[in-house]
């Protein structure tokens, strides 16, 4: 127990339990409201943190369903500074990410501990980004990036989420990843060009034996079945992957579904780019 | 060395290197005779910085309020869930005549059992969050700053102190003798003819628990007056699903459909200044005379780490007279009697100011 915080109630508090009885048909929502190769609208500010050396926000829209929500993702960059006398020399800079979800973030109340989830969020996150930063620019100095999801990519009407929670993780990366982009820019670090993530999905929409389909930025919720999927933090000009993240299973014989799914990643992350760049000429222009 | 080079610094370095100069200089000398004295953010003393409210933002919470002051951004989500009275370790059945009572709304007795439940079982769980990369001295992955516990803290008094949140609203009754909606004690007392013994009684089975997080987005001083405004905002924006106990799977259960507002009794509204004093007081006991100190309403980040005494009073002028809440006051000696009492017309001005911010974004 974590006494330096108010912890409520010594007995154990339950998530209202939903009567379905009275409610519409769940099955029936399952369908995707965009074509399979667009990814959602997606919005992104910088400077919504005046205390940090460099800020920004992002939304992507939710989907046409009422009770759906969107990701909301708020990213502030501290540094870069000087590191602490006690820390070893270093010739680059030395980046520490955190990823914290909001305790209103998700269907479930969040604690305020890191959970392992938000740890492997924060690596992947500082994979993608290190390849980014041109790093021995700045020796002996460190830089903080720290993303609040404050509403995480979630469902709020299944009542079964059926362990999609990896899933909505893929989404929450490549988000935070566009938004760290623009936070690093909006701080002024030099990078070799501009990173962005993007998300595709091998689904199966209708029953077991249909042939599966990749899409790009899925939903869980609007999905069947989600077979694998990968997240990609990729360079544009570069023509370079940062950080590659896959899940699922496929067979290792069908190589061409593998890269089929790389490119489409590459594809939605190319679409994340644009706004990325259009938010930082705005604010430059 | 015969000639002094004139140095010009721009104002954002000089702040960092002599900040105490550089926050008297517009306060004592203003530029020019005809300008008030003004200070580094370019607000008079008494002068506050504009509030807006925006509510219902987050979907996965039962209510919402993102509240910017100035520089300051909090984002405050309250999420009720549910406390079984079987896990309540001391748990005492309400006594029945006292909930009607209460029902008929009699004198301040009624009060006092509603919020001894409120605080007994403790029902309301405020928590402030500022690592969120809100300012550069809160980093996240270490415990919560002094600052972020005395925080959390004092919104918790305040909200008991207060009884912001009713008891009632929290109870979740099983009713076997007729009602059907038990989240509400409308039919309290009747349909009770045909009690087949105890365990048919009207009886409390659960509380809901109110979740009251608090995010700092962005911070420039003054955390607790937005904290709290965000507070009262998520709190009058939260609205709970009504729940009844089914007996058969013996549970609560929640219904998807209807909701119910939770009745938030006034609008307490705080308001903090900072006492800016001349001299760094390096002699104890030396009175720092009238002039020499100016009080600094709505302090910002700069402002706050060179003020050591603070006034908060916490008001409420929802119906149209103004209530004194609470004054806290710490740090030296200059706020006396007469400050404080000139103070509660500040304080009820500012409470009118944001009284409209939260009453806009409800209309």
């Amino acid at each position: 127990m974590d006494r330096r915080r108010i912890n409520g109630p010594s007995g154990a508090t339950i998530p209202p339990v939903f009567d379905d009885a009275g409610s519409q048909d769940l099955a029936s929502v399952k369908s995707r409201s965009r074509p399979p190769n667009a990814t959602r609208k997606m919005y992104l500010r910088t400077g919504v943190t005046p205390s940090a050396s460099g800020s920004a926000y992002l939304e992507i829209a939710t989907s046409a369903k009422p009770g759906v929500s969107g990701l909301k993702l708020n990213c502030s960059v501290h540094g870069p500074r000087s590191l602490p006398r006690s820390a070893p020399f270093s010739p680059h800079i030395v980046l520490s990410t955190h990823v914290k979800y909001a305790p209103f973030s998700t269907q479930q109340r969040r604690g305020y501990l890191r959970d392992p989830s938000e740890r492997d969020l924060a690596i992947h996150l500082e994979a993608a980004l290190r390849g980014a930063i041109i790093a021995d620019r700045w020796p002996k100095s460190g830089v903080d990036i720290i993303i609040s999801i404050v509403e995480g990519d979630q469902d709020r009407e299944t009542s079964k989420s059926q362990g999609d929670e990896v899933w909505d993780m893929m989404n929450a990366l490549s988000g935070c990843i566009t938004v760290a982009a623009a936070a690093l820019a909006d701080a002024g670090i030099d990078c070799v060009d501009t990173v962005a993530g993007g998300v595709a999905a091998l689904v199966q929409d209708a029953g077991d034996d249909s042939t599966p389909s990749i899409v790009v930025d899925p939903i869980p919720s609007e999905h069947g079945k989600i077979l694998a999927a990968c997240c990609v933090a990729y360079l544009p000009t570069r023509d370079e992957v940062t950080n590659l993240w896959f899940r699922g299973d496929l067979p290792a014989s069908d190589m061409d579904l593998y890269t089929s799914l790389v490119e489409n990643g590459i594809r939605a992350s190319k679409n994340a780019n644009c706004v990325l760049i259009d938010c930082l000429t705005e604010t430059v222009g | 060395m015969t000639t002094t080079p004139t140095v010009s610094l721009p104002a954002p370095i000089f702040a960092k290197v002599t900040p105490r100069p550089f926050l008297l200089r517009g306060l004592a000398n203003p530029p020019s005779p005809d300008l008030p004295p003004a200070r580094t953010n370019g607000r008079g003393p008494r002068e506050t910085r504009p509030i807006s409210v925006n509510a219902s933002s987050l979907s996965h919470a039962h209510g919402s309020a993102l509240v910017r002051v100035g520089d300051t951004t909090v984002l405050c989500g309250v999420r009720g869930e549910l406390l079984p009275v079987e896990s309540i370790p001391q748990f005492r059945p309400l006594d029945k005549n006292a909930a009607l009572t209460e029902k008929e709304g009699g004198g301040g007795n009624n009060d006092v059992i509603g919020r001894g439940e409120l605080k007994d079982y403790d029902l309301l769980v405020p928590n402030i969050e500022l690592a969120t990369g809100s300012a550069p001295q809160f980093l996240p992955g270490v415990p919560p700053t002094a600052l972020a516990q005395t925080l959390s803290t004092r919104v918790y008094s305040l909200l008991h102190s207060t009884g912001l949140v009713e008891a009632g609203d929290l109870r979740v009754w099983y009713k076997p003798g007729g009602g059907h909606k038990t989240g509400e004690d409308v039919d309290m007392g009747e349909g009770e003819g045909g009690g087949e013994g105890e365990g048919e009684e009207d009886r409390v089975v659960a509380y809901w628990v109110l979740y009251i997080d608090l995010q700092f987005a962005s911070f420039d001083g003054n955390p607790f007056d937005v904290a709290w405004a965000a507070v009262v905002a998520a709190l009058r924006d939260t609205r709970l699903p009504v729940a009844r106990w089914d007996p058969d799977r013996e549970t609560v259960v929640c219904s998807r459909t209807e909701s119910r507002k939770l009745n938030v009794r006034g609008l307490p509204v705080a308001c903090s200044a900072a006492v800016f004093v001349k001299k760094e007081s390096s002699e104890k006991g030396a009175r720092t005379k009238q002039g020499d100190y100016w009080l600094l309403l709505d302090p910002d980040r700069l402002e706050e780490t060179l003020c050591r005494e603070v006034i908060t009073m916490v008001v409420d002028s929802s119906d149209g007279e103004t209530r004194i809440k609470s004054i806290e006051k710490h740090g030296g000696t200059i706020i006396g009697r007469e400050l404080i009492r000139g103070y509660a017309g500040v304080a009820a001005k500012r409470s009118i100011e944001v009284k409209k911010a939260v009453e806009a974004m409800e209309s």
